[in-house]
């Protein structure tokens, strides 16, 4: 399963997850985290891929960004050499798990979140070491919380290839929600919801639906989504928290299947003050 | 598992996912909820008793590491301490049903907090989860706030710091204390919900 030529930095990755673990309060872990890198090199000035992975038991989970009704994100805060800068993790599509009337939001079996690294142009060293402190929460029914210091070291060359970890950011990307201004999304108010309008590319069907969204306290996660069909578009009514915070747009992931697969799209658009009119599509920014 | 049983327990699965009562929502500035429950000690306490006076619900899970972290620290029991001796009357809720994380009858529940020198005015069983559902209980803690009128005036998270990490306790914003403060000032609650953290309360099926 892993390659001869990573298994020396595979286990010296797990060497120091399991030397975090046991310094940690909790003993009991779920959930095995890493660091890795898409490349098997640094190339000064070039950005460099790393991501967070974690691997959970069967039956356990980790978080999305927004959680949902309960639980955590998984947080990474890095210790990088002088000038170098990491970029915002960034989240795969998540599923849902329901535990009685609760709904929350995350990763079974494994996730990469992979970030953006920065590197200076010039490098002193013929190493590179890239470090993180990772905070998570894993949950059966039960949660515990983790954390883990993790941490990778490369050799800096004038070229890479792709490293032993290439193809789990390959994978990770697949489900990177996109940005496709071939679909079109408008928001309006209506009686204890938000009507999500979607204008779906031309020959694109929906059969199923849901969308995640990217903040908290916007929307009562436990309720049903309902998708109807309306002509050439298609309505999504998401329920309202009654305490949620007033909200000017609606942001977060649309999951949707369609004839051909999986589809996940990112959704940023303004909440109109008027009543839901689904007759008007209002373009979103690109 | 062979097939059959995986196939049936998915099934069965679907079809508590269908049948489990949803979560209402006690909605802020509106009436709080009734409700009559048992506390630890056999009494059968209800919100009408304790009209003309300021209430919070704490809702509780001790083997939660997020109730850890404000029971562990002394934080909770500070809080539970302080204003009840300000004539707030502070009901501490297990909604965990029979067989869950954090299921607790009476006994256990006075030795829990008899052994975390815990001080509320009472520990109330929500076994079945009704009086969890009907406030949309989610996490534990997840705090309420009613005001001598019986109206919800604060729902949401103990503080602005959502971790299991005792070290942000000191610098976390606690939005309780905020809400109890203005309250009893006679003022209106500046914040009057926030996003509650924590475990996802255990529910019956």
């Amino acid at each position: 399963m892993i390659p001869t030529r990573a298994r020396g930095l595979v286990s010296s990755v797990i060497a120091l997850c399991l030397a975090a673990a046991a310094a940690a309060a909790q003993p009991a872990r779920h959930a095995k985290v890493s660091l890795v890198a898409e490349a098997d090199a640094v190339r000064p000035g070039q950005p460099l891929w790393v991501g967070i992975r974690l691997q959970m038991e069967d039956g356990w989970h980790t978080y999305w960004r927004n959680p949902g009704d309960s639980g955590l994100p998984t947080r990474a805060r890095w210790n990088l050499p002088e000038a170098f800068a990491a970029g915002e993790l960034k989240w795969p599509y998540p599923t849902r798990f329901r535990t009685g009337p609760l709904v929350s939001y995350g990763y079974e079996r494994e996730v990469l979140l992979p970030a953006e690294i920065r590197v200076p142009p010039s490098l002193p060293a013929n190493e590179v070491r890239i470090a993180a402190r990772v905070d998570w929460l894993e949950c059966q029914e039960a949660c515990l919380p983790g954390r883990a210091d993790v941490s990778l070291a490369l050799p800096v060359r004038p070229t890479s290839a792709p490293g032993p970890h290439a193809a789990l950011f390959a994978e990770a990307r697949r489900r990177l929600p996109k940005r496709d201004p071939a679909w079109l999304f408008s928001v309006s108010p209506a009686p204890s919801a938000l009507r999500l309008v979607v204008r779906v590319p031309h020959g694109t069907a929906l059969h199923e639906a849901y969308f995640y969204p990217s903040a908290p306290r916007l929307l009562d996660y436990g309720k049903p989504q309902t998708l109807a069909r309306e002509g050439a578009t298609h309505r999504l009514d998401l329920p309202r928290d009654p305490n949620g915070a007033p909200a000017e747009r609606l942001a977060g992931v649309l999951v949707a299947e369609t004839g051909s697969g999986t589809v996940a799209v990112e959704v940023d658009a303004p909440i109109a003050t008027g009543p839901a009119r689904t007759s008007t599509i209002q373009e979103r920014k690109p | 598992m062979t097939r059959n049983a995986y196939v049936t327990a998915f099934a069965l699965a679907a079809l508590a996912a269908v049948t489990a009562p949803a979560l209402a929502q006690a909605v802020v500035g509106q009436p709080a909820p009734p409700f009559s429950l048992v506390d630890s000690d056999g009494r059968t306490r209800s919100l009408a008793d304790f009209a003309g006076k300021v209430v919070v619900l704490e809702w509780w899970n001790y083997e939660c590491p997020f109730v850890g972290k404000h029971y562990g620290s002394g934080n909770m029991q500070k809080l539970q301490r302080e204003w009840t001796a300000k004539g707030v009357v502070w009901l501490t809720v297990s909604s965990s049903a029979a067989g869950k994380q954090g299921h607790v009858d009476g006994a256990k529940a006075n030795a829990l907090m008899k052994e975390r020198s815990g001080a509320p005015t009472a520990v109330l069983l929500d076994h079945d989860g009704k009086v969890g559902r009907a406030y949309g209980a989610k996490t534990t803690p997840h705090m309420f706030v009613i005001d001598p009128a019986g109206r919800l005036v604060y729902a949401g998270g103990i503080d602005d710091k959502p971790s299991t990490d005792r070290a942000d306790i000191s610098t976390a914003r606690n939005y309780v204390v905020a809400a109890l403060t203005e309250v009893l000032a006679g003022k209106p609650v500046t914040t009057p919900s926030s996003q509650p953290y924590g475990c996802g309360v255990k529910y019956a099926d």
